[in-house]
C-alpha cells in the first residue's frame, strides 16, 4: 500500500485540529456575514421582508372600508406592476398588499400563503399571479424561500410535495435554517458579478425556464393546484383570484391556464391578451415587460380586479 | 447521501470518530452497516437487491475455489457471471431494448404493439458493485485470490460506502486484504485523506457546478442554434464539468477511505495532459479503463492476433465501455469513435507505444510538438462528449453542424471568460502535480502551507460552489 510524505504524527494530528477549528470558525462567520449582508446589503431580502411583515397584519376590512387584498407572485408582477398607478387605480375599493420574489412558482407560494395564514394573516382576496410555466414547475427557489416562507413543517412538505430524496429535503431544511446556505447562491453571484463583466447578461440568457407541459398533463398538473390553493385562501375566508400576465408567445398556455382555472372554480384575470402586445412591449428576454408593458398591463389588471371585487361585494350584500 | 452535501459529513465524521474506537472485526462490521445506511439513504428497497447479489457471489465464490477442484466450479463460474450480468442488463438496459425495438418495428410500419409498460429504475452504483463483483469471482476463479471466508469481510468489499456509489472500482487483490488485514490509525494519511476531500469538494463544488452551468446552457439550446463557438464552449465546458465532477467524486471517494486507514487507487492523473488516446485512457477513469483492460480485452486476445485483430478489440472494448456509461446510442457512438482513433493511433504510431509518457520537451520544437499533441487530443476527446453529453444522436448531430456557423455574440465571451475563470485553476493543479508526480494535492509541502491551502479552499468553496441540484455526473452511471 502506497505511503504518504513522511512526516511527525503530532504535527499531522496538530494541523488536522487546527483546520477543522478555522472551518469552524469560518462557517460562524460566514452565517454571522450573511445575515449582516442580508439585513444591510441585500434590496431583495429588505423588500421581500418588509412586504411580507405588512402582509402579517392584514385584516378583513370593516365597514366602508377598501377590500384587504394580498397580492403575490414573481417578476412578472415585479415587472408588469406598477405598484404606485395600481395603488392609485384601486384605493377606492381595495388596499392592495404586495409580495413579489423573482423564480417563485406554485410551491413557493402554497406554502408562503400557508405560512402567512397560519401567522394570523386575513386578507379578502388573494391575488396570485405567476407565469404559466413557473406555475406548473415541480420546484420551488432554492434561496430567500425556504427561509422566508417556509417553517420547519412546511418545508417538510414541500419536500413530500415534490418527492425530494432525503439529501435535497436536508439541503432545503438548511437552507430554512442558515443564512449562509440559503443566500449562499446570491452571495456566488454578486462576487462573480464583479469578477465577470456583463455576467448579467449571460445567466439572462442561460437561466433554464420550466417548460410547459403538453396535452392532459397540463389540466392533470394545473387543476389539482388551483383547488388546493382555493381551499386554502377559502378555509382562512379569502378568495382566490389567478392573474395569468402575459408573456411573449404565451397565448396558448395563458388561454389554457384559464381554462383550468374555471374547471378548479377559481376566479380568473387575464388582464391583456398576449396576443395583443408585441415584443416592443417586453425586456429583451422576451418573459418580463418593459415601462411601456407595464403600463398597458397595471391599468388593465386595476380595471379587471376593481370589477372582480365590485362583484364580490355586491354578492356579499345579496347574501 | 452526495458526497457535496453536509448531510455526507454529518454522517462521515461519527463513523470516522466511532470506527477508530473499535477492534477490526468490530470496525468491519460497524463499517458494513454504515455502508448499507449509506446506500439505503437513496432508496431502501435497492439494498436488498445489493445483499443478495453480494450473498450471491459470496457463496459461488466458495464452489469456484480452484484448491476444492470441483469438477463444477466451471459451471458456477459461468453461473455467476451469467447472474451479475443478467442483473446488471436488466436494470441498465431493460428500458433502451424495449424503447430500440419498438422504435425499430416503428420504422417498419409497425405501430401500437404492445409494450411492456414497466419502467425499470436503476439502482445507484449497479455498475460499479457488479464490476467488482465480477472481478472478485474471475480472480477467484484464476485462482489469483483465495475466497473471502468472512461474509462480513466480502460484504464490506463491496459495500465499503465511499466507493460504492460511483467507484473507484476497487481491485479484490487491492481492496479485500485491506478490509481482512488490520488498519493502522497513520495520522499523515489522515491528513492527506482530509486534503484529497477539500480537493474533490472544490473540483465538485467549483468547477464541475459551475462549468456545468455553461455546459447545460449549450446543449440545452439556451445560446441559441448551435454555432462554432456554442460546440466549442459546451463541449470544452462539459469536458470540465465532468473532470471536475468525476475526479472530484473520486477524491472525496478517497479520502473518505483514506480517514478509514484504506487506500484506494488513484482514478485521474491530469488526463488533459495526455499526448495520445492511449495516454488519455492510462490517466482517465483509471480504475474502469484498466478493469476493461484486464477483465475484457485481454481475455479477448489483446494485442496478441496482428493489427486487424487488435483493432477489432479495441473497438469492441471501447463500444462495450460506453454502453456501460448508459443505455443509449450516443454512448455507443461515443465508444466507436475511441476505439477507432485508438486502433488509428495504434496503426499510425506503433513505435510510440509506451514512450508517450516519458517525453520531456527538449527545445521550443519539441515543447511545440508535446503542447500541439496534447490539444488535439483534448479535442478528441471533446468531440466524443458532444455524443456522451447529447440526449439522442439526431441531437449531437445537430449539435455539431453548428461548427460551419461562425455567428458571433457577446455573450459568449462573458461565457468564455467564466469558463477560463473555473478551469484554468484546476488546469494548472494539474500541471503542477504532473511536475511534482505526487498523489496527493501538494503532498510534498509542509502541513503549514497545506492547511493555509485547505482554509482557502475552504472560503472559495463558501463563495463560488454552484447549484447544490447539480447530481454527480457519474451517479446515473
Amino acid at each position: 500500500m502506497p505511503s504518504s510524505i513522511s512526516g511527525s504524527k503530532p504535527k499531522a494530528i496538530a494541523h488536522a485540529e487546527a483546520l477543522a477549528a478555522i472551518c469552524a470558525l469560518l462557517i460562524l462567520m460566514f452565517e454571522i456575514a450573511s445575515v449582516y449582508l442580508l439585513n444591510h446589503r441585500s434590496a431583495t431580502y429588505a423588500r421581500i421582508s418588509r412586504q411580507y411583515g405588512e402582509a402579517l397584519v392584514i385584516r378583513p376590512a370593516g365597514a366602508g372600508e377598501p377590500t384587504s387584498v394580498l397580492m403575490v407572485g414573481n417578476s412578472l408582477l415585479l415587472h408588469g406592476v406598477q405598484l404606485d398607478r395600481l395603488e392609485e387605480m384601486t384605493s377606492s375599493r381595495m388596499r392592495i398588499y404586495p409580495i413579489f420574489l423573482e423564480a417563485t412558482g406554485y410551491y413557493d407560494w402554497l406554502y408562503a400563503l400557508h405560512g402567512l395564514f397560519l401567522r394570523g394573516a386575513r386578507p379578502q382576496v388573494v391575488v396570485l399571479g405567476v407565469g404559466v410555466n413557473y406555475f406548473l414547475e415541480n420546484g420551488v427557489r432554492q434561496d430567500y424561500a425556504p427561509m422566508l416562507f417556509f417553517n420547519a413543517r412546511d418545508t417538510l412538505a414541500v419536500a413530500s410535495d415534490l418527492q425530494l430524496d432525503r439529501t435535497a429535503t436536508s439541503n432545503l431544511l438548511l437552507a430554512h435554517s442558515s443564512t449562509f446556505w440559503d443566500t449562499r447562491s446570491a452571495i456566488r453571484m454578486q462576487v462573480l458579478n464583479h469578477m465577470v463583466p456583463h455576467l448579467e447578461n449571460l445567466f439572462s440568457l442561460v437561466n433554464q425556464r420550466p417548460a410547459v407541459p403538453e396535452g392532459r398533463e397540463f389540466a392533470e398538473m394545473s387543476v389539482p393546484r388551483l383547488q388546493r390553493l382555493r381551499e386554502l385562501c377559502e378555509a382562512n375566508g379569502a378568495r382566490l383570484i389567478l392573474v395569468v400576465p402575459p408573456t411573449l408567445d404565451s397565448e396558448d398556455p395563458v388561454s389554457r391556464m384559464a381554462a383550468a382555472a374555471q374547471a378548479a372554480g377559481v376566479e380568473v384575470s387575464v388582464p391583456v391578451d398576449p396576443a395583443g402586445l408585441t415584443a416592443k412591449f417586453y425586456q429583451p428576454d422576451g418573459m418580463h415587460l418593459n415601462p411601456d408593458g407595464a403600463v398597458i398591463f397595471t391599468s388593465a389588471l386595476a380595471k379587471d380586479l376593481r370589477e372582480k371585487v365590485r362583484a364580490h361585494e355586491t354578492l356579499a350584500a345579496q347574501k | 447521501m452526495l458526497f457535496d452535501s453536509p448531510t455526507y459529513f454529518v454522517f462521515l465524521v461519527p463513523v470516522v470518530l466511532i470506527y477508530w474506537r473499535l477492534n477490526r472485526r468490530e470496525q468491519n462490521i460497524f463499517l458494513l452497516f454504515a455502508s448499507y445506511f449509506f446506500y439505503g439513504w437513496w432508496d431502501w428497497r435497492f439494498l436488498a437487491l445489493m445483499i443478495c447479489s453480494t450473498t450471491a457471489d459470496f457463496l459461488i465464490a466458495q464452489k469456484i475455489d480452484p484448491e476444492k477442484a470441483d469438477n463444477s466450479r466451471k459451471k458456477w463460474f459461468i453461473f455467476s457471471l451469467v447472474l451479475n450480468f443478467s442483473i446488471l442488463g436488466t436494470f441498465k438496459y431493460f428500458n433502451f431494448f424495449v424503447d430500440s425495438f419498438s422504435a425499430a418495428l416503428g420504422t417498419m410500419g409497425v405501430q401500437n404493439i404492445p409494450i411492456p409498460l414497466i419502467r425499470v429504475l436503476l439502482p445507484p452504483g449497479i455498475s460499479f458493485y457488479t464490476f467488482q463483483e465480477v472481478a472478485y469471482i474471475v480472480d477467484v476463479y484464476k485462482g489469483r485470490l483465495q475466497p473471502a471466508k468472512s461474509f462480513v469481510e466480502y460484504g464490506l468489499f463491496v459495500s465499503l460506502f465511499p466507493h460504492l456509489i460511483a467507484g473507484p472500482i476497487q481491485r479484490p487483490g487491492h481492496l479485500l486484504p485491506q478490509v481482512q488485514g488490520e488498519r493502522s490509525f497513520d495520522p499523515d494519511r489522515i491528513f492527506d485523506g482530509v486534503m484529497l476531500i477539500f480537493s474533490g469538494l472544490i473540483r465538485k463544488c467549483v468547477v464541475a457546478d459551475n462549468c456545468a452551468v455553461l455546459a447545460n446552457a449549450a446543449f440545452g439550446g439556451q445560446f441559441g442554434k448551435p454555432t462554432l463557438w456554442v460546440v466549442l464552449l459546451g463541449t470544452y465546458a462539459f469536458a470540465w464539468q465532468v473532470y471536475g465532477d468525476f475526479s472530484g467524486y473520486s477524491d472525496i471517494a478517497r479520502g473518505s477511505a483514506q480517514l478509514m486507514g484504506f487506500h484506494f487507487m488513484v482514478n485521474f492523473r491530469q488526463p488533459y495532459l495526455s499526448q495520445r488516446l492511449q495516454e488519455f485512457w492510462r490517466r482517465w477513469h483509471i480504475s474502469l479503463s484498466s478493469w476493461l483492460r484486464d477483465y475484457l480485452y485481454i481475455p479477448l486476445g489483446g494485442s496478441n492476433g496482428g493489427k486487424w485483430k487488435t483493432s477489432l478489440n479495441l473497438i469492441t472494448t471501447m463500444v462495450l465501455a460506453g454502453l456501460w456509461h448508459g443505455a443509449n446510442w450516443t454512448f455507443v457512438i461515443f465508444g466507436a469513435i475511441h476505439g477507432v482513433v485508438l486502433s488509428l493511433e495504434r496503426l499510425i504510431f506503433p513505435a510510440v507505444k509506451g514512450a508517450v509518457d516519458t517525453v520531456q520537451p527538449r527545445g521550443f520544437a519539441n515543447f511545440l510538438s508535446t503542447w500541439g499533441q496534447r490539444i488535439l487530443t483534448f479535442n478528441v476527446f471533446c468531440l466524443s462528449l458532444a455524443y456522451f453529453r447529447a440526449t439522442s444522436l439526431a441531437a449531437a448531430t445537430q449539435y455539431l453542424g453548428g461548427l460551419s456557423d461562425f455567428a458571433w455574440r457577446s455573450e459568449y465571451g462573458t461565457a468564455f471568460l467564466m469558463l477560463s475563470l473555473f478551469s484554468v485553476p484546476l488546469f494548472v493543479v494539474d500541471l503542477l502535480m504532473e511536475a511534482g508526480k505526487e498523489e496527493y494535492p501538494f503532498a510534498s509541502s509542509s502541513y503549514s502551507f497545506r492547511t493555509a491551502l485547505a482554509t482557502t479552499a475552504f472560503v472559495v468553496l463558501a463563495l463560488f460552489s454552484g447549484s447544490n441540484l447539480n447530481a454527480f455526473v457519474y451517479f446515473r452511471f
